[in-house]
């Protein structure tokens, strides 16, 4: 049998593992368009930043492909997939046939129509290494760096750079930073403490205009406001990569079409990761996941499955673990638009907030007080009864004291788990 | 594989057992330069159970799952499964994003002491035996064959 995946990221790897670890001899062969083996997305910032060398950011060990047999095909940009005949074909022409396809193509930055941007030298996004390497180079200690995009991945680059140029200002057009996954009081929270750092906050607007042909010199603001710039990074948000897809003819909606197995329309076509929508807990819809934990289940599930297995995705929701400039912060599930159940100590930059109803949490957001968040994560995974625990969530620190002596035995001792 | 399972009853909430993973896991093995000298973090915590009349306790460390959700969440590689089904988290490349504590259902991953890698029990596989079941003076801790 011969599986071919497409994309070497935290999908891709942890489907290979699992096609292996079920099948000895299945080919399997991983095509990726950079030019390393897998590494830790998410640590590019930190190979930025010189916290990690390059040797640190692998995901996985030096001999990790040897030893499980897995074919690498690096600097190969798959172009083209025929779905009657099996093959994927490479840019340079090269054809891959395949019995089992995964698509875990990741995502791909969005840059949202701005006039004047053109393809200039110091325009960079934040999505892959090279990416990181090429910032790491452009910036001097005097740049004055731009990043638009008050996100995750904004943010993260601008905790990269601090220290490291003359001036770094966010511009997000959401009246808050992390707008996606934080109500109002706890991005406040954060804002205010990132802003301490010397990283300025430009926030309900826009860069509607860029100025300066080879370089970008100048931004121009929803506003009018015009800021001096010597590095502009995009980091609005990504949209997941479905070209391949979609040009194939595979059903595509918001993301790639699949179901509990990881099966697109096509069944011998299997799609894992970023690019994929999968079913929400909470709301029950389909959604784009986009983050690590739900990238290396969901190419776990779709591996197993390749490999003849039958087995089904749990669902799963939203979840972030992140510092900034050492603020910890935690969430998981809907945050919810209310202030109930809030708790801030704003001189230690401590908060908690339990989005708790109809008697189950829905979701959490802690700041510097983290301690076993896994336990709400769970909570909210199994959609528990709330009235049926030990105490009540909003009046003691959680711990596994919150289930009956019983339950809390079976779960230690794995007893009918 | 064997793994440490706590017997609440017993417990008598005395802390030995974080005192010896400590020094277990110290450059010095010495209880008195470990815990004066040295930032190691225990692996096994003591945990209370406050009911209206009493205060229980129970020794709680990783439960090196069948299936790892820290595993699976980690964003570096770092959090691992050794060929003895041992749950590792190689402290070289953990940069503490807490991304396995976010996920832990059972609330058994810390933030390390040097505020960077994350702690937890690695079994103290070069013992004999790990310290906190050796250490235990009421046999509230065993090592027992996984069901
Ligand atoms: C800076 C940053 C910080 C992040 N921080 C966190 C975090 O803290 N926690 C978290 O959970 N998530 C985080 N994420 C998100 C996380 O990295 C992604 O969810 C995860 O990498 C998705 O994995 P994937 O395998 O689906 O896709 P990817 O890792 O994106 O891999 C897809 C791969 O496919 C390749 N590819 C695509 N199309 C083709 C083609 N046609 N031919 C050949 N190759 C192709 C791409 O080049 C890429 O290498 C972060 C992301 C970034 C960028």
């Amino acid at each position: 049998m011969k599986c071919l995946i497409i994309g070497n990221g935290a999908a891709g790897i942890n489907a290979a593992a699992a096609i292996r670890e079920k099948n000895k001899h299945a080919g399997i062969t991983i095509i990726s368009d950079e030019g390393i083996e897998v590494y830790g997305r998410p640590l590019i910032s930190y190979y930025l930043s010189g916290k990690v060398s390059y040797e640190q950011i692998f995901y996985k060990g030096k001999d990790f492909y040897n030893e499980q047999k897995i074919h690498l095909d690096l600097n190969t940009h798959i172009a083209q997939i025929n779905l009657k005949e099996k093959i994927a074909v490479s840019t340079d022409g090269k054809t891959f046939p395949y019995d089992k396809l995964l698509l875990a193509t990741g995502s791909v930055p969005f840059i949202a129509p701005t006039k004047n941007l053109t393809n200039q030298k110091n325009v960079f996004t934040f999505l892959t290494f090279d990416q990181a390497d090429k910032i790491k180079h452009a910036v001097k200690p005097n740049s004055k760096v731009v990043i638009v995009g008050g996100g995750l991945i904004g943010l993260k680059a601008a905790e990269a750079l601090h220290g490291k140029v003359g001036s770094i200002t966010v511009v997000d057009l959401a009246d808050r930073i992390l707008a996606s996954i934080l109500d109002k009081s706890a991005a406040n929270l954060i804002e205010k403490f990132i802003s301490k750092k010397g990283i300025n906050f430009i926030l309900g607007k826009s860069v509607g205009e860029v100025y300066g042909d080879e370089n970008v010199q100048k931004v121009i603001l929803s506003d009018g406001q015009v800021l001096d710039c010597d590095i502009l990074i995009i980091a609005i948000g990504v949209r997941p990569n479905v070209e391949l897809a979609k040009n194939a003819g595979l059903e595509v909606k918001r993301a790639i079409v699949v179901n509990e197995k990881m099966q697109t329309s096509d069944p011998d076509v299997y799609a894992a990761g970023d690019c994929v929508q999968t079913r929400e807990l909470l709301s029950n819809e389909e959604k784009i996941l986009a983050i690590m934990p739900n990238a290396t289940a969901q190419g776990q599930t779709a591996g197993f499955n390749m490999a003849g297995e039958d087995i089904a995705l749990n669902p799963s929701t939203s979840m972030n673990a992140i510092s900034f400039f050492g603020l910890q912060l935690i969430c998981a599930g809907l945050t919810g638009g209310q202030e109930d159940n809030l708790f801030v100590d704003e001189n230690e930059y401590k908060l908690r907030r339990l989005n708790i109803a109809d008697d189950t949490l829905k979701g959490f957001v802690l700041i510097n007080d983290i301690a076993r968040a896994g336990i709400y994560t769970d909570l909210i995974k199994n959609q528990t009864k709330l009235s049926e625990l030990e105490y009540d969530l909003k009046q003691q620190d959680i711990g596994l004291n919150v289930y009956n002596k019983k339950e809390r035995h079976d779960k230690l001792w794995e007893i009918n788990q | 594989m064997k793994k440490v399972y706590p017997l609440e009853d017993k417990c008598l909430g005395c802390g030995l057992c974080e005192v010896y993973c400590r020094t277990a896991h110290s450059k010095s093995k010495d209880i008195v330069k470990a815990h004066k000298r040295e930032t190691t973090f225990s692996a096994i915590t003591i945990e209370e159970v406050l009911t209206p009349k009493t205060i229980k306790y129970f020794a709680l460390s990783c439960r090196h799952c069948t299936d790892p959700k820290c595993i699976m969440a980690c964003i570096s590689g770092a959090m691992f499964k050794d060929k003895d089904g041992i749950v590792k988290n190689d402290k070289n490349r953990c940069i503490g994003c807490l991304s396995c504590l976010l996920v832990c259902p059972f609330g058994a991953i810390k933030k390390g002491a040097d505020g960077k890698a994350v702690s937890k029990c690695d079994l103290c596989i070069e013992l004999e035996e790990p310290a906190c079941v050796a250490n235990c003076p009421n046999e509230a801790l065993k090592l027992e064959n996984v069901k």
